[in-house]
């Protein structure tokens, strides 16, 4: 598979990744800077959050609604987030609109003015946002996992904590935007019908000078308990488990995602087949692999009516129990099939192939191409997985429950 | 992007927008068969069909269908609305002709007892889901109260009662009645070899037998819509938020003004930059507040969402209210109009370069009226809209008008 791809870095540390997909007419960017809430102080869980948002109320001089209109005026799909290790900006258009929509990114990003008069709006509107979530019982029970799981800081919810963000002031934002939006670690993607030599020239001199601060280090604490019940007044409860993977950058991370994806992902799993296909326990059960630089997370995830909890909780674990020994190569076929479609299909997608990009350099350090890509899925076979599995079988379980009641969890996976 | 069509002897449309720049191929089946189509002792057995047709055929297992899909890398799946039914697969290129053949065969499942029995427990799991979660329930009930008894009325889902009452004959009847050739379309696009799909078409779908007078759809003449403003609460003791939503009539899908009214709801109530945005969202006033047109065979609606504390769902509504008083007094600004214009022509441009986003809309379009539109074609009804055109709009469907809301959340709500 032909690709054309592009990687450049200014000297103050910021990372330009590209792709040429000369068949669309759309052109996708995305900004993302190392401020993302890994970074939150103790006690102030959110700001990074907040820092993001107050970005795009007023920067260099436009004022917050000036900046809406500018990039919606140019027909421009935008959108901002914070995640764990990066504050993200990107945008999607017509590529055209490009050299229009860099100044205004460069703005947002460099020259934020975190006015005070936008800070109590801000706030409101992530309290808004934090109660919503309190009524999606399955991001509840995903965040309560992410917490038990992962070591402090990795597991705190990217989106903040209320009672933390009550607390925030705007010199709390200014503060972090000044030690934590800066060059270094800055990866800018963008993918679709480029100009590459122009948009790097174009980068260089929105971006070039701007001055790099002092390094910021992440401290990683302890982990909490390992099974936890939530109680929550539904209906349903809702099933988590977690275990612990080696990274996307580690040359098992094929073997470890064909597993999970043996698993429970698509509708012929073992999940879905025996929870919800043969038994009818449940409408959603899937399994998944979800990664970070330097460890990586096997996620199962199921949600059914409490007299059933019990029941589904024992064929999860049992059938995570059962993998090792008994991968077959037509599992091992249809993993390789669904991997080869899903990779080749993101070409049709500027967003999605400036996302990769910028993942796989964050991961990696370099930008892996599709037909390398491709070819580590070729070389799967049963052989490898359950060399795999037999090294590294799943154990160690962290289990979550949100719902009426807790259920109980049999002790020879879990710690 | 070159449009081919051809119908077969039973009447099963076959069409397909081909490109040369796409690397995959969407391919679905459209029925013309969804929630306003069942009768009363049916409620929710075109959903719960849905479901059976991944159960398998006489002669391949449900298991078999899912290893199959999963084995040609398929992207698919299946949802059902009020109006329509829709079965899609995405795959590579050289998978057209597998996933074609699996479509089709599926048309005609087995619907074994054993297998409904089993599913029906997964059904009643998915409306249980949903009835955790206070943001749905609200819109269908509000649908409920604003269409009263026109068939639009019922919820897709169906209840715990009525898909615990449903029998299988009562699914294997409808499938017979409502699954007819003629009321189906296959649709395609991407990177699409017409000519296979057509012959495979006739092979595994030319056999079926087409309802000869296919009764049209029940449409009514006047859809009733809510006379009185009525405000109803549901009790949601385990909400956080409150969630309201009030509907007032708009144009239909067949109605010119459909795509002004779409481009009404980008300035007044889209999900960033619109009025409501910047009154309620900007301001931390609301979670979310939101404007959008829903459009039906013979009815339209327009659907104001608003999430926000439950002290407060009162008085945010009656703030809609005055918002949508005041814009039909003092118009739609030019300046306005022209942000939510570009931002529609973006959208219209950027799904264009998804084979699926085609697919959905011009096999939608094409299942309901049998029109077939190009993006250019999209993209230039959308840049000849005038604000004369949102004017009228406002003027024939008042935002203001008496409403049907329905406001669900924690106890304590005061009526306003």
């Amino acid at each position: 598979m032909k690709q054309t791809l592009f990687s450049a870095s200014l000297a103050n540390g910021i990372t330009l990744l590209g792709e040429h997909l000369p068949e669309l007419e759309s052109v996708a960017i995305a900004f993302h800077t190392p401020a993302g809430a890994i970074h939150d102080p103790v006690g102030k869980c959110g700001i990074a959050a907040l820092s993001g948002e107050m970005c795009l109320r007023g920067a260099g001089d436009r004022t917050s609604r000036q900046i809406v209109e500018a990039l919606e005026g140019a027909g421009i799909q935008w959108s901002q987030a914070v995640s764990t290790t990066h504050a993200s900006v990107s945008g999607a258009m017509v590529s055209r609109r490009l050299p229009d929509a860099l100044p205004l990114y460069a703005d947002i990003i460099r020259r934020p003015r975190l006015a005070g008069a936008e800070f109590e709006p801000a706030r409101q509107m992530m309290l808004q946002n934090l109660a919503g979530t309190e009524d999606d019982p399955v991001h509840r029970t995903m965040l309560a996992l992410r917490q038990l799981h992962f070591p402090a800081p990795w597991g705190r919810p990217a989106e903040g904590l209320s009672a933390d963000v009550e607390a925030l002031a705007v010199e709390d934002v200014r503060r972090f935007v000044a030690s934590h939006a800066q060059p270094q670690g800055t990866i800018i993607a963008i993918a679709g019908r480029i100009d590459w030599d122009d948009f790097v020239a174009r980068i260089d001199r929105l971006f070039g000078d701007w001055q790099p601060g002092a390094p910021t280090t992440v401290a990683t604490g302890p982990r909490g308990p390992r099974v936890a019940h939530v109680p929550h007044d539904s209906q349903q409860t809702h099933i988590a488990i977690a275990w612990t993977l080696p990274p996307y950058r580690s040359d098992e991370s094929y073997e470890a995602t064909a597993a999970l994806g043996i698993l429970g992902g698509g509708s012929s799993s073992r999940l879905f087949t025996e929870v919800r296909e043969r038994r009818g326990l449940c409408y959603s059960v899937s399994s998944g692999y979800q990664t970070h630089r330097d460890f990586a997370l096997a996620l199962c995830y199921s949600g059914t009516t409490a007299a059933r909890a019990q029941e589904t909780l024992d064929v999860i674990l049992a059938e995570i129990e059962r993998l090792p020994g008994t991968i077959t190569p037509e599992e091992v076929d249809r993993i390789k099939a669904r991997a080869k479609s899903q990779l080749v299909m993101q070409q049709e997608s500027s967003a999605a192939r400036a996302g990769a990009a910028a993942r796989q350099w964050y991961h990696l350090g370099t930008v892996r191409p599709l037909s390398e890509e491709l070819a580590r899925y070729d070389a799967l076979s049963v052989e490898s997985i359950e060399r795999w599995l037999a090294a590294q079988p799943p154990k160690d379980l962290s289990i979550v429950s949100l719902g009426r009641e807790p259920l109980e969890v049999p002790s020879a996976l879990s710690a | 992007m070159p449009f081919l069509h051809e119908r077969l002897d039973n009447g099963l449309d076959v069409i397909a927008e081909t490109s040369t720049a796409a690397v995959s191929a969407s391919l679905g089946f459209f029925v013309n068969t969804g929630a306003r189509d069942e009768r009363d002792a049916e409620w929710g057995v075109s959903h719960f069909l849905e479901h059976m047709i991944f159960k398998g055929t006489a002669d391949l297992s449900g298991d078999e269908i899912n290893r199959r899909f999963d084995g040609m890398g398929a992207s698919a799946n299946a949802f059902t609305s009020e109006e329509d039914t829709v079965y899609y697969a995405t795959v590579l290129p050289e998978r057209q002709t597998e996933a074609v053949e699996l479509l089709a065969r599926m048309m005609r499942p087995a619907l074994r007892a054993e297998d409904f029995d089993t599913e029906k427990l997964v059904i009643l799991e998915e409306i249980r889901m949903y009835d955790d979660q206070p943001p749905f329930g609200a819109d269908e009930r509000c649908r409920a109260a604003f269409f009263g008894g026109h068939p639009l009325f019922r919820s897709v889902l169906g209840t715990v009662e009525s898909i615990g009452a449903l029998p299988v004959e009562a699914m294997r009847d409808y499938h017979a009645r409502r699954y007819a050739p003629n009321r189906m379309v296959l649709a395609a696009s991407g990177a699409i070899d017409f000519a296979t799909l057509v012959a495979d078409a006739r092979r595994w779908c030319g056999h079926w037998k087409p309802e000869p007078d296919a009764a049209p759809r029940l449409v009514t003449a006047q859809p009733r819509s809510a006379a009185v403003p009525a405000v109803q609460q549901i009790e949601r003791p385990a909400a956080t938020l409150a969630y309201a939503v009030r509907a007032v009539a708009g144009p239909d899908e067949h109605h010119a003004d459909r795509f002004a009214a779409k481009l009404l709801t980008t300035v007044l109530g889209d999900s960033s930059g619109s009025r409501l945005y910047w009154e309620f969202v900007d301001t931390g006033a609301a979670e979310q507040a939101t404007l959008h047109h829903q459009e039906f065979l013979d009815a339209g609606l327009f659907v104001s969402q608003l999430s926000c504390a439950a002290e407060d769902a009162p008085e945010l509504l009656e703030r809609i209210a005055a918002l949508y008083r005041q814009v039909s007094r003092e118009g739609i600004g030019r300046e306005e109009f022209e942000q939510a214009r570009n931002k529609l022509a973006g959208r219209v441009v950027l799904a264009g370069e998804r084979p699926r986003r085609r697919l959905f809309e011009g096999g939608g379009e094409w299942a309901h009226s049998g029109i077939y539109r190009t993006v250019g074609e999209s993209l230039a009804i959308v840049e000849s809209l005038t604000r004369d055109d949102l004017h009228r709009v406002l003027e024939s469907w008042p935002l203001d008008a008496p409403a049907a809301t329905i406001i669900a959340g924690p106890g304590g709500l005061v009526t306003p």
